[in-house]
């Protein structure tokens, strides 16, 4: 398998809310993890219920909401035009924001969740940093002057663990339910080129969003690693290790966050329990996701209503 | 748009609503499981999102501090995908500091703060979608998300937003009848005694008809009051249901 | 800079005076201040006078390109400063709430009840168009800022001459003011903010609340109207609840005053338009007063004394002698004496005491409670106390006195009153002792 990665050893801003916990609290759930029996009844290699819901949003371009368990996170997907980069006139590019809100906690008020924002916005910048992910070259108008510039607005609602892999999850799902309309471009007899959008709500341009990686999370707590780790279980762990898997099994970045440290043979150990969970994932996700779409007009929107 | 007619010659307006109707409401509370309270509320298109924390230790400066009271913080936030052109910033600008603080002011008037003296109580709102009546659905949604956090009031507080077209009052304007440039009042009103919390108003009005716009926004405000106490009556029921059924196991 | 903060007697003496209907500087319920308008002399400039309030308000214009959604549409900007000349209180940096709160109330008001006709500011759609900016810059404060800065901001944009401008095809030529006269802005209407201050949960109202007034308010409310009585603007903000009926009278009162101000202002803009036209002196410097006292030093002034002394030997001869002048100590409690009269005295001043009597000192008792304002009672006895029992101690410091309270005195044998000797009870007019006069002094 052929995998490009990238290994960093940030550590990850300390602002991320976080839960405090007694010492005894942690032994128990190192224990637990021990006999891959967390304290939920999860084994380690288990997610919580996600929930996926797209089109939330009615005046986007692309819109998605997920849940797992309780960190909430509602993606936006804007197409405007814009000019391409020099560099690269014949492709779109994606612009990622994260707002951290003050809904997931109070210390994010103001300018507290900036901190947060930017360094999973920079995250996902790297991941999408690669040829495959997103087929830039169909955002494309008009070759160095018009393309399309998608504009991915994620808004944490409200934070209980798991961050990196929900957020990548709710994008990859924004971005299969974004609808770009179709443009024609007409051409005076001056030369003069004039950019027809079509009104047809219906004649639209999808994404293919196959390639696009999803994040999978592994935190080591004691001597095993958990996926998708709750905010206790992230208190308990010294070091966890971002991964970023695309469907066919191959990594587009890689990440090692906290202030422990990794023993490499454990590093390779969890990069392939990651690959194993992210296939799964792409897997069910994309079930959802085809579900969903052919539901078509019937599908009740229920958004937070619920 | 020039051509489009904000109400037509039968009374009707531009999705349909006869000029005293509201549109259509859709709220939930106790949305999210970590805050103390939330509530999610739908008036039509636009989408807002509430928040309650607290009463807590203040939190920050100490200077704040109040002996006999407790101090009310707000933040009003739009996503950067709310609006119909993208947002550049959440909160932090202008539009957003004053909406900030009519909410403050709203608050600080209906929640019973001298029971919490040296106390902070924290009202996050978010609009995820705007489309007209920012400020009313919002002033709603932390309304219901403050009762569900249970901090004592001394009413609802129910706003609602009214404009004057060819000499008929509308009440709770869209986006479209906002953006058109006609005189527009958003009201903030404790249902029960009649009392305003605020008053804000925009573009020219005659004064004379200053009476009848501000009774249709009475009205709107009465309208959503109902909606609101049913929404936290079944919201109640729904809670007492599931309690009941595990203390009676 | 903190703000002084405001204390508690005075914020109660405010407060009283406002329910008992009457206001620190003597005005009526809906009175304004002076409103004084000066012009500068260039155009578009003014300063402002709302009693001691003082705004000035320049405008200027520049040619830019339109905004996008709006090709045919001229700019407007506002913009308001709290100068730290104005008060300790502001200082630079951060906008505080208060400024957001203004800046964005002048903005609805002037700019959504599109007062300037802003499609005439539009020279070639889409390309040029006249961007006009209001700069608004408190000089003092002293209450109602609101007000005075709308009322600065009408007059300088009604003063205000553009430079005029011709389109020939793709070409555009702005005249200087010697080539051609500055064109005046097309103003539809003159939006003027009335500010109204409630207080005691909205019982009362004031208009133009002055500084003081502003500090113990409970909540403002601004009306912004012209004089064809369209309102502009309505904000409440504090806490205060209203009441429809209450903002319904606010609208009769502030209709009635903006008509009052609009007239003021259209007369100022008439006098400096007359005075410029007529080459007469104009600006700031002629708006100084020339009389005004500059200076400390007057003239020597001659003053007759040719019949002093007759009238001070009568007033000699009509006074009566002072009385003795004890300078016994009064003792209240242990450890605490009292010399000379005054405020209450509020050590040691515990349940013990209800029974003492107060014992006052008091010289020229007797020709002064005569000037005394308080009836009730005041026959406070000008009883004296035997000297106070010197108990020395033990220790060995011999210098330390402890002044025991006296015993229940039943004669007090110095000083024989003429009036009655009234055991009336602690503490009940302190007020009338404040008043004997010391004339002696």
């Amino acid at each position: 398998m052929t995998w490009r990665a990238r290994i960093g050893g940030r550590s990850l801003a300390s602002s991320m809310a976080s839960v405090v916990l007694s010492e005894a609290e942690k032994v128990y759930i190192l224990h637990g993890v021990q006999d891959d029996l967390r304290t939920d009844g999860r084994g380690c290699e288990d997610y919580r219920g996600v929930e996926v819901e797209t089109d939330v949003v009615s005046n986007t371009t692309g819109s998605a909401r997920v849940k797992i368990g309780h960190t909430d996170v509602l993606v936006g997907v804007k197409a405007e035009m814009g000019t391409p980069k020099l560099e690269r006139p014949t492709e779109g590019y994606l612009e990622f924001f994260v707002d951290c809100s003050a809904n997931a906690t109070p210390e994010f008020e103001g300018r507290g969740g900036e901190e947060l924002g930017t360094e999973i916005a920079h995250m996902l910048y790297k991941i999408f940093d690669n040829k495959s992910s997103v087929a830039l070259e169909s955002l494309c108008i008009l070759p160095s002057e018009h393309c399309w510039v998608l504009y991915v607005d994620v808004l944490l609602l409200e934070c209980g663990g798991n961050l990196f892999d929900t957020i990548s999850i709710g994008v990859k799902a924004a971005l299969f339910n974004t609808r770009i309309p179709k443009v024609r471009v007409l051409e005076d007899d001056e030369g003069a080129k004039d950019l027809e959008l079509s009104d047809d709500p219906y004649d639209c341009m999808r994404l293919n969003v196959e390639h696009v990686p999803c994040i999978v999370t592994l935190s080591r707590i004691g001597h095993r690693h958990v996926v998708d780790a709750t905010l206790q279980e992230e208190a308990c762990s010294l070091a966890s290790l971002l991964i970023a898997v695309t469907s066919k099994g191959t990594l587009t970045c890689m990440r090692k966050i906290g202030k422990g440290s990794l023993d490499p043979e454990s590093i390779f150990e969890m990069i392939e329990t990651g690959k194993r969970v992210a296939k799964f994932l792409h897997v069910s996700l994309q079930n959802v996701l085809n579900q969903e779409e052919s539901l078509g007009k019937k599908r009740q929107k229920i958004g937070f209503l619920r | 748009m020039a051509g489009l007619e904000l109400l037509s010659d039968q009374g009707y307006r531009v999705d349909g609503r006869k000029s005293g109707e509201l549109r259509k409401i859709q709220a939930r509370m106790g949305v999210f499981a970590q805050a103390d309270g939330s509530a999610y509320m739908e008036q039509g298109n636009t989408k807002a999102l509430a928040v309650v924390y607290g009463p807590h230790e203040i939190r920050g400066s100490r200077a704040k501090t109040l002996h006999d009271r407790a101090v009310v913080n707000c933040q009003y936030s739009m996503a950067t995908f709310s609006t119909g052109e993208r947002k550049r910033r959440p909160h932090g600008d202008r539009t957003s500091t004053e909406m900030t603080m009519h909410l403050k002011q709203t608050f600080e008037a209906a929640i019973l703060t001298q029971l919490y003296p040296r106390c902070q109580i924290d009202i996050y709102v978010q609009i995820l979608q705007a489309d007209g009546g920012n400020y009313c659905t919002c002033v709603n949604a932390a309304t219901l998300a403050v009762i569900d956090a249970g901090i004592p009031m001394r009413d609802y507080v129910c706003a609602s937003s009214a404009g004057f077209i060819e000499d008929t009052p509308l009440a709770d304007l869209s986006y479209v009848e906002e953006a058109s440039g006609g005189p527009q009042l958003a009201l903030a009103l404790l249902p029960k005694s009649d009392q305003i919390a605020l008053l804000e108003m925009n573009s020219r009005l005659h004064e004379d008809h200053l009476d009848r716009v501000i009774d249709a926004a009475s009205k709107a405000c009465k309208d959503v009051y109902a909606v609101l106490d049913q929404v936290v009556r079944d919201h109640l029921q729904e809670v007492t249901a599931l309690i009941g059924d595990r203390g009676s196991a | 800079m903190r703000e002084t903060p405001l204390s508690s007697c005075e914020r109660a003496f405010l407060l009283q005076a406002i329910t008992d209907k009457k206001r620190v500087d003597g005005r009526q319920t809906y009175d304004y201040r002076n409103i004084k308008i000066t012009f500068g002399t260039e155009y578009g400039c003014c300063i402002v006078e709302l009693g001691k309030t003082r705004v000035l308000g320049q405008v200027s214009c520049e040619l830019v390109a339109p905004k996008m959604n709006r090709p045919t549409e001229g700019i407007l900007f506002f913009n308001l400063e709290l100068s730290s000349m104005a008060s300790p209180a502001f200082e630079t940096g951060r906008p505080s709430e208060l400024l957001v709160k203004l800046n964005r109330l002048l903005e609805r008001c002037l700019r959504n009840s599109k007062c300037i006709d802003t499609e005439s500011l539009c020279v070639q759609a889409g390309e040029k168009v006249w961007q006009i900016r209001v700069d608004l810059h408190l000089l003092n404060h002293e209450g109602n800022i609101m007000d005075a800065a709308s009322i600065a901001a009408v007059a300088a944009l009604c003063h205000f001459r553009r430079p005029d401008v011709s389109v020939q095809g793709e070409e555009v030529t702005v005249y200087s003011p010697e080539e051609r006269d500055p064109v005046p802005l097309s103003m539809h209407h003159m939006p003027i903010c009335v500010s109204f201050a409630f207080f005691q949960q909205g019982t009362f109202l004031l208009v133009d609340p002055s500084e003081r007034e502003e500090r113990v308010m409970d909540g403002l409310l601004v009306i912004a109207m012209n004089k064809h009585r369209e309102i502009c603007t309505i904000q409440s903000s504090g806490g205060i609840m209203l009441l429809k009926e209450q903002v319904l009278r606010c609208s009769k009162v502030a209709g009635v005053k903006v008509a009052e101000i609009t007239e003021l202002i259209q007369k100022a803009l008439e006098n400096d338009r007359k005075i410029r036209k007529e080459g007469g002196k104009f600006g700031f410097a002629e708006s100084l007063p020339d009389q005004k006292i500059t200076a400390l030093k007057i003239e020597k002034n001659v003053v007759d004394t040719s019949n002093v002394k007759d009238k001070a030997e009568k007033i000699i001869s009509e006074s009566q002698p002072p009385s003795d002048v004890v300078t016994k100590p009064v003792v209240r409690a242990v450890g605490t004496a009292q010399i000379g009269e005054g405020i209450e005295n509020t050590w040691g001043e515990l349940e013990e005491e209800e029974d003492e009597e107060e014992e006052d000192e008091d010289d020229d008792d007797a020709d002064i409670v005569s000037t005394s304002i308080e009836s009730d009672k005041v026959t406070e006895k000008p009883a004296k106390k035997t000297s106070a029992d010197i108990v020395i101690s033990d220790s060995e410091e011999e210098d330390v006195v402890i002044l025991q309270p006296e015993p229940q005195a039943k004669a007090s044998s110095s000083q024989a009153p003429e009036e009655d000797q009234d055991k009336s009870p602690v503490r009940k007019t302190p007020h009338s002792k404040k008043k004997k006069k010391r004339s002696s002094h």
